[in-house]
């Protein structure tokens, strides 16, 4: 059965029966899950993590209650079978720093690959019903906006900004989203720091090539603060297979502009 | 008798009566119904603070204009009744200075806006929750759940501060080092402390400033940015935080200490041994 199991990938939905469970270590989360008669049990722990080492996805079975008393319990009339642990995007904007400068030169346009750390919402059920929302890896806050009065609070995320997809590393609690800059000003334009907005973004899944986004273009008009904003519709081209596993937090504003480009900071 | 009695019931002044007191409580229902209305119609522009100032001063402007009728049924002539109020109103202002003051610091401080209900504000030693705006004072909440009540006129007059007007905040931490420290090292470990720190916000940066040489220590401020709701929360982990990162690295966070000197440029203290402890251990406690 576990065989089987480790096939799949971590977020397909599973069945237990009652007296079982399941554990997760996915990069710096690990997360435990026990189905009794009447009652699921959660527990959750997270180790120091550095980005930079290489992330797995390990999913076993648990055949007897974890020993540990800090579990949340839930509680039903009748647990239900089904689990699934369905990856989501950030509640917020993830603002990702480029650890080398990043130049787009006037009228040119370039593909960067930014990934960002998954949530995960554990889902009961069927249809499946949401227990809560775990960040895999806490995100550090940040604050994205002209002035300490305006502006938006964000996710802060660094990023090397790869531009080419085969050097783009696989970690499994990470969705990639790549992005389309296109500078149409005169001007030099540094991305030193680009607000990402992915509560706007679905999670697509493949068995092979890990997480995504849809792709995302970012415009900076000749005259303008601001970004046009586009994301493309469906799945992205990199990953044809892919299949929806959540969709957007919220529903794009009128008009597609964004503050995206952090040297319209300050 | 009863003729009598009945006579002077339908007299003119008995009708009057009546017909005033008609007017008291006609007046009263309409002005009831009249300032609920008013009430519900500016709710919908305005907050609920301004459309209950609306509704009371429809309420009195209605009933005031009723009791007027009243009086006038009653066979008071207004104009003298306003020559009286004229003089007496001067003497009511002398003796509700206080109250006509806060009157109209409060009018002032709720067409001014510096904050509004739920807001938490700090005014001279005492921050608490707006719970509402009044015209004559304001009352708090205070974080350990006492009610305060503070006059109009000492808002106006007094430095206010709103803590939540604003979405993010500045903490700033004063902390001293050692003079032996390497401040470029103490930059270091401050900035990976507060870069560690998910609470502390990663642009505006942390601010680092040498604050200069105190008697003691070499003073500084390192400040972060939170999350208005986040503020008390990183001043905790924060300052915890660097504690450990400054033991771990030993940096050392001096107390307050003085050297004593005798007065001669040159001679030292004399010591005086004291007891049968060998000399060794003396000095070492001198030492220190």
């Amino acid at each position: 059965m576990s065989q089987k199991q480790s096939s799949m990938p971590w977020w397909s939905p599973r069945e237990l029966s009652a007296g079982q469970g399941i554990r997760c270590v996915l990069g710096p989360l690990s997360l435990q899950l026990f189905r009794s008669a009447d009652a699921w049990r959660v527990w959750t722990s997270r180790e120091e993590w550095d980005e930079a080492q290489p992330a797995q996805a390990r999913m076993t079975d648990l055949d007897a209650m974890p020993a540990d008393e800090a579990a949340e319990r839930f509680v039903f009339n009748q647990s239900p079978a089904r689990v699934c642990l369905r990856p989501m995007l950030a509640d917020r904007p993830v603002v990702v720093r480029a650890r080398q400068s990043v130049f787009v030169p006037p009228g040119e346009e370039a593909m960067l690959y930014l990934s960002t750390p998954v949530w995960i919402s554990i889902d009961l059920g069927d249809p499946a019903r949401s227990l809560r929302e775990i960040p895999v890896l806490p995100m550090s806050d940040t604050w994205f906006g002209p002035s300490t009065r305006e502006g938006e609070l964000c996710y802060a995320a660094r990023t090397h900004a790869r531009n080419h997809l085969e050097q783009v590393p696989r970690r499994p609690h990470r969705a990639i989203t790549p992005v389309k800059v296109r500078n149409e000003a005169s001007s030099l334009l540094p991305i030193d720091r680009l607000s990402l907005p992915v509560p706007l973004l679905s999670v697509y899944g493949d068995a092979d090539s890990g997480l995504w986004t849809e792709e995302v273009h970012l415009t900076r008009a000749a005259d303008s603060d601001l970004a046009g904003l586009r994301v493309v519709p469906g799945v992205p081209n990199m990953a044809p297979r892919a299949e929806r596993l959540s969709g957007p937090r919220t529903e794009p504003g009128r008009g597609g502009l964004v503050r995206a480009f952090s040297d319209l900071f300050g | 008798m009863l003729d009598s009695i009945l006579n002077y019931m339908a007299s003119d002044q008995v009708m009057s009566v009546l017909r005033a007191v008609m007017f008291l409580l006609v007046g009263f229902i309409l002005a009831r119904f009249v300032s609920r209305l008013v009430q519900r119609m500016v709710l919908r522009r305005f907050t609920t603070h301004h459309a209950m100032i609306f509704r009371r001063l429809a309420f009195y402007l209605i009933l005031g204009l009723f009791v007027a009728s009243a009086l006038r049924e009653l066979g008071f002539s207004l104009g003298v009744l306003l020559g009286a109020a004229g003089v007496l109103s001067v003497a009511i202002g002398f003796a509700s200075q206080t109250s006509a003051s806060n009157l109209i610091s409060g009018l002032f401080l709720i067409g001014e806006g510096p904050f509004g209900t739920g807001d938490v504000i700090k005014v001279g030693e005492i921050t608490g929750e707006v719970l509402s705006v009044d015209l004559l004072s304001v009352k708090l909440r205070t974080f350990d759940n006492l009610f305060v009540r503070i006059p109009n006129e000492t808002l106006i007059k007094s430095e206010v501060t709103t803590l939540t007007r604003f979405p993010i905040r500045r903490f700033d931490l004063q902390v001293g080092v050692a003079y032996k420290e390497d401040i470029e090292r103490v930059r270091k470990v401050l900035m990976d402390v507060a870069d560690r720190n998910t609470l502390c916000l990663d642009e505006p940066k942390p601010l680092f400033i040498f604050n200069g040489f105190g008697d003691s220590s070499l003073n500084i401020q390192f400040s972060v940015w939170a999350k208005r709701e986040n503020f008390l929360d990183l001043r905790n982990s924060l300052q915890i935080e660097i504690k450990k990162a400054f033991d771990a690295e030993g940096i050392e966070i001096p107390f307050p200490h003085m050297t004593l000197y005798t007065g001669s440029v040159t001679d030292p203290f004399p010591v005086r041994m004291v007891g049968e402890q060998p000399s060794g251990d003396v000095s070492s406690d001198n030492g220190k």
